[in-house]
């Protein structure tokens, strides 16, 4: 029984980062209608980042976290600016999947030449610290990156609500035509959407970096899973991403604890793939 | 107030207004009148900054508008209701409404500009906090030219405002727009395929064949006009 809550917990824990990469991707989508095929390798380049910033400043991962999202922001709005902007030009869905797919070779090969392909981990005086919850027991980084998640998650979407610059993202994602009747600088909103979402990725990559090896490759499996939660949790809605992302957290502790942690991977992606058939009959059945 | 001379615009390599020249003057309504596929939603585009005509010249209260951006003709009070509506429909109507004021003057007297737009269609109000999807097409129609009025339009466009709806609706829209040039001196381009109902609201029209000015005159010269007639009344 202990076992299970503690699966459980450690599910939504690590659903809480599949949620954040979700929600980012979602709103790149939702705007732009591209797959960020880099999504993953955002949250390495995150990683080190973070990494860096601990190692040569001393800086603690946490308060790291503002600095980290500004650059990734920053970062993100470079790459629509110069490349991705371009490229939205020429209305080729195939342009932009090389762009992206190329960009996110391009970021991991590049950390290969930087930091070499060893395994690099930040470990920090309460890295270590667990806090017993119940008959659970839980690791301190991964309960404040919990907590910073669920902070993050209800302000990207109050912004979005209700604030001048949300409303504009939402109206240019459901009518650009409309949106640019209404006034509203429609690549602004391209190079504030993107650069919002790669923050949301940066800050994933960051808050993980206490309880997750920092390699070349680390983003990958989270880029995948980031697909996954996009097209379960709905396209453009912040909540399906979030809950979405919780939910294949679970179904991965869950898989693991029951059948064999080495085929969690299989499990996910093979009920992501039956989600997908399924949803595909029903809708076909209503028409 | 708004003077067009040669103008020329189309996408690409493929030109599609010929030398199109139209006036208006303040508190007017004009209809500018054509079949499908002649070049009036072209047209508007290309006044309203969505595309750059490739010559010609565009005076609005003096001023060349022919080099500035869609945003900067807004700004100067050049305000569209676009073809198709393109409302935002998850919003809601009240979101969508703000969505039509896009500086701050329109910001500052956006409480006024909205009871206004609820006194004319007062369908709006009830309807505030729903999704614009969920609208009927006339309803939508209503959101589209309220959106519009609460950017304060010196020079309202209406495109195709009938396209679509029943046409008792047609008429209740078309009124507010001839109201409106009336009493608040909003000029009115209306740019319409039903040219009974655009030549009953209009004060002076021009017909567009083939992106070219074809005939013009007021409306009632234009209703008499056997072309006019023979090709658009069905008579």
């Amino acid at each position: 029984m202990d076992v299970l809550l503690q699966a459980i917990v450690n599910g939504i824990l690590l659903g809480g980062f599949y949620a954040l990469m979700g929600m980012g991707q979602n709103i790149i989508f939702g705007v732009m209608k591209i797959v960020n095929f880099c999504h993953g390798e955002m949250l390495m380049v995150g990683m080190y980042l973070t990494y860096m910033l601990y190692t040569y400043a001393g800086i603690d991962p946490y308060l790291a976290l503002p600095l980290v999202a500004l650059i990734m922001f920053f970062l993100g709005a470079v790459i629509q600016h110069t490349l991705i902007t371009p490229s939205l030009k020429t209305k080729s869905f195939t342009n932009l999947l090389f762009l992206t797919v190329g960009l996110g070779l391009l970021l991991s090969n590049g950390a290969l030449v930087l930091f070499g392909s060893d395994y690099k981990s930040i470990r920090t005086s309460y890295s270590q610290t667990t806090i017993p919850i119940g008959p659970v027991s839980v690791a301190l980084p991964r309960l404040i990156s919990f907590c910073v998640l669920i902070v993050v998650t209800i302000a990207l979407f109050t912004f979005l609500k209700y604030s001048t610059v949300g409303k504009q993202i939402r109206a240019v994602s459901q009518n650009p035509v409309g949106a640019e009747v209404c006034g509203i600088n429609v690549k602004r909103i391209y190079l504030l959407t993107y650069g919002l979402g790669i923050a949301l990725a940066g800050i994933a990559g960051c808050l993980l970096t206490q309880f997750y090896s920092i390699f070349p490759t680390a983003g990958a499996g989270f880029g995948f899973r980031a697909l996954i939660v996009v097209v379960v949790g709905g396209l453009g809605s912040i909540p399906g991403a979030f809950f979405a992302g919780i939910l294949l957290g679970l179904l991965e502790q869950m898989s693991a604890l029951f059948i064999s942690p080495s085929y969690s991977d299989m499990i996910v992606f093979i009920t992501f793939i039956v989600i997908l058939v399924v949803r595909q009959l029903i809708i076909m059945r209503r028409k | 107030m708004l003077k067009v001379e040669n103008l020329n615009a189309g996408y690409g390599p493929v030109n599609i207004l010929w030398d199109v020249a139209f006036d208006m003057n303040d508190g007017e309504v004009v209809a500018i009148l054509g079949s499908n596929g002649a070049g009036k939603t072209t047209m508007v585009r290309a006044i309203t900054g969505m595309i750059r005509p490739t010559s010609g010249s565009v005076v609005f209260n003096g001023e060349e508008l022919c080099k500035k951006s869609s945003r900067e003709i807004l700004d100067k009070g050049i305000v569209q209701v676009p073809e198709g509506r393109q409302l935002f429909t998850e919003m809601t109507v009240l979101e969508n409404l703000q969505m039509g004021a896009f500086n701050k003057e329109t910001k500052a007297h956006f409480q006024e500009n909205l009871e206004r737009c609820y006194k004319w269609f007062p369908k709006l109000e009830e309807r505030a906090k729903q999704a614009a999807g969920t609208l009927s097409g006339g309803e939508q129609q209503m959101v589209a030219v309220a959106r519009a009025l609460i950017g304060m339009p010196k020079l309202l466009i209406l495109d195709e405002p009938s396209l679509g709806l029943a046409p008792n609706i047609v008429d209740d829209i078309l009124n507010v727009a001839k109201t409106l040039a009336q009493e608040s001196g909003i000029s009115v381009l209306l740019v319409e395929q039903d040219i009974t109902k655009a030549l009953a609201t209009a004060d002076r029209g021009y017909v567009i064949e083939n992106g070219k000015v074809s005939l013009s005159g007021t409306a009632a010269e234009l209703a008499a006009n056997e072309h006019v007639k023979k090709a658009y009344l069905g008579i």
